[in-house]
């Protein structure tokens, strides 16, 4: 944090953002529950549940590393976001990468398969 | 700087009059301690893994027969799976495995990266010690307690882990012993010091500079550490999470990375299923690509200020290596794949990773080029340090350049799991890598004790070393072209008398015996070595001047041995790092800390 | 010897040498949590349907978590503004608060949500017979409906047949070779009894088991809901139980009685049971031992030992208590994931 607003009106003015982004937090968790009983009721499909609930977790990580980890006013913030961002980069292209893999070839995935003669299977199946 | 030294003692006995023994030498938080510590520690095991592959090639050589006298003791000590001093295929795995582990994770790495990073880096950027002091020691601790469980695991019922160092689930998991249990734990444990030390070493490279001391004044070794420490902060993560899964699955019964409908020794596996294989494949080559680049880099770092130092001129093209290196960090997270080609893991990823593959041998072929060109019109002085360090150029040439064929898909088929890849790897790492740390071993010797080796014996361990060095890998070539596979504990005995595609040509398996001898042989070129670093400890000559090859480099502008803080007055740095042979200055070399 | 930059910034880069560190660190975390998160994934998409077992988590008790750990995370910023201030009693307070809700967070996962999971079984049955006649034991008339509720639950799948779904609630007792009386399977001493670590295979018959006997001929399972007055046996009351089992066993309403032998598979909800369990152990488990670290931390930038560096050079005092608010975050943070992948989704 930059030295050159170590005023005490300065911190307090922080103490009353850092207050808002708790209340924003958490009323966002509720919101993530609510919308996942909705989902129940209303049978919301998978991957609009998926996409909102992923997009409340990436606002909620934002603000705590916005305003909590003070990344906002830090002078240097660029160089440790830009190293957080590349960080962020592998992480995602892992990612992407080890799941394309997986439904690249079809027969080589790590689905579960019907032995021949097997008529039916269980969800706890050894076979 | 004599004088300078003598306050600096003086100094040193003052305030450090009430340290004993332990927290001096022992749990010293002082860098250059933790680095000889490192050092000594990993040249053991240096040793020791070099030792597992002498018993190895014994058995490849002559399958089934007792090796003399060591056969006895490995029985004493291992039991039944040494049976009549012959080493069974159950011990031939285990010693595999631990052969490439302990070189790679306990050896190389820990040489190259934490001990000459840690000796190294803090005094040629002109900071009085590391970082974080306390981490640092941690790191150590870490990393010895890591060592101590690899080693137990020898004795447990069942031997170590028999997997090979990359553990390949299910093999790894299904083995009914308990060595991969212990293999995962010191993992943990080594991959926790190497975090910390990653993070001191970034930590300090951006925080202690000296005054003056920009990022284009760096010398080459302290670019090289800094982008082997962000491959080992970011790469080795994911192994972690990888080891603990399979930890889990080891311990806990569960199924990572074990698939549905999997049957071991005919029995089917009573487990849930629904793992996935590739799972640890792909966690583990996100490592072990970028690791292998943690193996080459602080060695290229080395070889660099070797061959600047000892052609007496500039480094040709410093900046075209810099941004060589830091490209090459990079791309080397996004090519891993190119080790499971043979998976079956999917057509488009395979296309994706062969372009990287291919792409990333440009910033390698940057550097080496660039260290060739260092040597155009330089007035050469031939000592041990630059001789390894010259070697260490086509050495490295060679393992690149026989990187490329199995960097292509289509070749690799061929050539994947036989023993052209064993001759690729070791090209890079034996006489490319472990090259590049002898050089630093003679090179910074005289500024930890105070004396230089002998230069005799150093020539005769070279020459020996860069002979039996070739004779070891390069028929390795020729017996992965004729299909030779590797990991087989008779070194292919079993196939000498089948026919066609099935069979190994005869003068193949005959290759088995010229390369153990010469290995043998490599074993005996080391002895000069190990007996002049002991003898020349206090039987070496004297340095008369704290910078005996007249470098330019800050390290050497400290008192001999450096004492607890280092520099005696805050360096200040007013010139790039490889200022030799300047036109108008009085002398062919001017120190970083020169003003005019 | 002294190294710079410990309480000071340095002026090119702007940091101090412990903020530079932290971050570093932090960076080397997210690919820690980054390689589980993609195992996750990998796994789920790989999953074949009715393997994915994920409804039973319990959301409330994840939300008041998510709650407390967000609590926390604003307290532990606030005692590093009160360390600015000047106001050293405020720091004091706030850090015990979060020390109080990381406390509050381990404790709920210790003792409710794990042994919940550890205390619950799963039968899969080796035929549609089997199923059949031990779903009707367990839920009389309301079976099919049972089989359909478990399916659409827990697998998310509607579609799947009765041999496909598990037979899940708490065993209250079991039968050993040679004996006719129903064994209790222990008195409450702890929240953790009743977690037997219990595994049978048919493959081999062999049951991993602590502190049980090898040849057990049977099992007596309190199917959920089975029962009204036990309809959310969430941590087993299996001393009383027990008693029912005693007399009653195979009623429909205290205990099925469950051969060994007509049983493919049992498994209590633990690591081994799937791999959503075995991904759900592994990353709890490695946040909590996160929460646990951050627990020892906070503690001692309380205890004198730590505070005694506030009196010599508060600066790098407040430092210290920033860096250690930045690892907190960080550990909320991946809560914040976690949460959503874990209980919701
Ligand atoms: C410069 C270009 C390089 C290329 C294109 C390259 C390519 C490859 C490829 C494709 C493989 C997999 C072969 C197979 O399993 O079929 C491989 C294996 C290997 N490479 Fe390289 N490599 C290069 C440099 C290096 C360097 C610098 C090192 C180490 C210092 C290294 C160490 C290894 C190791 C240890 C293996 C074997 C791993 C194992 O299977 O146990 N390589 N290389
Ligand atoms: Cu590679």
């Amino acid at each position: 944090m930059s030295d050159h607003h170590a005023s005490p009106e300065y911190y307090h003015g922080l103490i009353k953002k850092f207050k808002a982004v708790g209340y924003t937090l958490i009323i966002a968790t509720l919101v993530t529950v609510g919308i996942d009983y909705f989902v129940e009721k209303y049978e919301v499909s998978f991957p609009k549940a998926l996409a909102f609930a992923m997009l409340v977790a990436v606002i909620k990580a934002s603000c705590v590393i916005a305003v909590f980890m003070h990344l906002w006013w830090d002078i240097k913030w660029k160089t440790i976001s830009i190293t957080m961002a590349c960080t962020f980069f592998f992480f995602a292209a892992m990612m992407y990468l080890t799941i394309t893999s997986v439904n690249d070839v079809p027969g080589l995935d790590n689905s579960y398969r019907k032995l021949p003669g097997q008529a039916e299977h269980s969800a706890l199946a050894d076979k | 700087m004599q004088t300078a030294t003598h306050t600096e003692v003086h100094h040193d006995d003052h305030s450090h009059a009430e340290q004993s023994f332990w927290t001096k030498y022992i749990f010293s938080t002082d860098h250059k301690v933790i680095g000889i510590q490192y050092g000594v520690t990993a040249l053991v095991f240096l040793l020791f893994g070099f030792g597992l592959m002498m018993a190895m090639r014994w058995q490849i050589a002559k399958p089934d027969q007792p090796i003399p006298v060591i056969g006895a003791l490995l029985e004493s000590v291992l039991g039944n799976v040494a049976k009549d001093g012959i080493i069974s295929a159950q011990l031939y795995n285990v010693f595999g495995a631990m052969h490439g582990t302990i070189m790679v994770f306990m050896a190389i790495v820990p040489l190259g990266f934490a001990a000459f990073g840690n000796y190294i880096v803090p005094l040629q950027i002109g900071a009085p010690d590391m970082c974080f002091p306390r981490v640092n020691m941690a790191s150590f601790w870490a990393f010895f307690l890591g060592c101590v469980t690899m080693t137990v695991s020898f004795f447990i019922p069942g031997g170590a882990a028999q997997a090979g160092w990359t553990s390949y689930s299910p093999l790894a998991t299904s083995l009914p012993t308990d060595g991969q249990t212990y293999w995962l734990v010191a993992m943990v444990l080594l991959i926790t010091s190497s975090l910390l030390g990653a993070v001191n070493f970034i930590a300090t490279i951006i925080q202690l500079r000296a005054p003056g001391m920009t990022w284009g004044r760096l010398p080459f070794f302290v670019w090289a550490q800094f982008v082997t420490a962000f491959l080992l902060l970011l790469a080795f993560p994911p192994l972690e999470a990888a080891g603990v899964m399979q930890l889990m699955d080891k311990v806990a019964g569960t199924s990572f990375f074990l698939p549905t409908g999997l049957f071991i020794s005919g029995q089917p596996a009573t487990i849930s299923g629904g793992g996935s294989p590739l799972l640890w494949q792909h966690l583990f080559w996100f490592l072990g690509h970028p690791e292998v680049y943690v193996l080459i880099l602080p060695a290229i770092g080395i070889v660099t200020e070797v061959i600047a130092n000892s052609t007496r001129r500039p480094v040709w093209g410093y900046r075209l290596m810099v941004g060589a290196v830091l490209v090459l960090g990079f791309l080397s997270f996004i090519v891993w794949a190119h080790h499971m080609y043979l998976t079956g893991m999917g057509n488009k990823v395979a296309t994706f990773f062969q372009t990287t593959t291919m792409i990333i041998s440009i910033p390698s072929v940057i550097l080496l080029t660039c260290l060739f060109m260092s040597l155009w019109k330089g007035a050469i002085r031939f000592t041990t340090a630059s001789m390894f360090a010259f070697s260490f150029l086509p050495m490295f040439g060679i393992g690149g350049l026989t990187g490329l064929p199995l960097g292509f898909n289509f070749t690799d088929i061929h050539l994947h799991d036989s023993y052209y890849v064993i001759a690729h790897f070791h090209y890079v790492v034996a006489p490319g890598t472990i090259f590049g740390l002898f050089a630093g071993v003679y090179y910074w010797y005289p500024k930890m004790t105070g004396r230089k080796m002998s230069e005799y014996w150093g020539k005769v361990h070279f020459w020996c070393s860069l002979i039996f060095m070739n004779l070891i890998f390069l028929p390795m070539f020729k017996q992965g072209f004729d299909g030779m596979s590797r990991r087989m504990s008779d070194g292919g005995a079993t196939y000498a008398s089948g026919e066609g595609v099935l069979g190994l040509a005869a003068e193949s398996i005959m290759t088995n015996t010229i390369i153990s001898h010469a290995a043998w042989g490599l074993a005996i070129a080391q002895v000069p070595f190990i007996v002049n670093f002991f003898w020349s400890i206090r039987n070496g000559e004297k340095v008369t001047s704290d910078n005996p090859w007249n470098s330019t480099t800050l390290e050497w502008q400290t008192p001999t041995p450096p004492p607890h803080g280092n520099f005696i007055t805050q360096p200040v740095v007013y010139r790039d790092a490889y200022e030799y042979s300047k036109p108008g200055a009085s002398k062919d070399y001017l120190p970083q800390n020169e003003k005019v | 010897m002294e190294i710079p930059y410990n309480s000071t910034q340095r002026p090119d880069t702007g940091l101090y040498n412990a903020k530079v560190g932290i971050w570093l660190f932090l960076a080397s975390e997210v690919m820690l949590f980054g390689a589980l998160f993609s195992a996750y994934v990998l796994l789920r998409v790989g999953a074949s349907p009715g393997t994915w077992s994920m409804g039973l988590m319990n959301i409330p008790v994840g939300t008041f978590n998510t709650v407390i750990l967000i609590l926390s995370s604003v307290t532990v910023v606030m005692a590093w503004a009160s360390l600015k201030l000047g106001d050293f009693k405020a720091y004091k307070k706030y850090q015990i608060a979060t020390i109080l809700c990381a406390a509050a967070f381990v404790l709920v996962k210790w003792s409710y949500e794990w042994p919940a999971k550890f205390t619950h079984y799963d039968v899969t049955f080796k035929d549609a017979t089997a199923a059949k006649d031990y779903f009707v034991a367990a839920y009389g008339d309301n079976h099919s409906k049972q089989v359909t509720k478990i399916a659409k639950d827990r697998y998310n799948d509607p579609e799947l047949q009765i041999t496909q779904v598990p037979l899940s609630g708490h065993i209250v007792g079991y039968k050993v070779k040679g004996d006719t009386h129903v064994h209790d399977v222990g008195k409450v001493m702890n929240i953790w009894n009743g977690a037997w670590f219990w595994r049978i295979n048919w493959q081999d018959t062999n049951m991993v088991a602590l502190n049980c006997p090898k040849d057990i001929t049977a099992v007596i399972l309190h199917a959920d809901g089975a029962d009204d007055d036990h309809a959310k046996p969430q941590h087993a009351k299996t001393a009383s139980l027990s008693t029912d089992a005693h007399s009653g066993a195979g009623s429909k309403h205290h205990g099925v009685e469950i051969p060994v032998s007509r049983i493919k598979r049992l498994s209590s909800l633990e690591p081994a049971h799937s791999p959503f369990f075995a991904i759900y152990f592994t990353l709890t488990g490695l946040h909590a031992l996160h929460v646990l670290g951050g627990i020892v931390v906070l503690s001692y930038n309380l205890l004198p030992i730590g505070t005694r560096l506030w009196l010599k050079d508060p600066d790098r005092f407040a430092n210290r208590i920033e860096t250690t608010g930045l690892f907190w975050h960080f550990v909320d943070l991946v809560w914040i994931f976690l949460f959503p992948i874990l209980y919701l989704l």
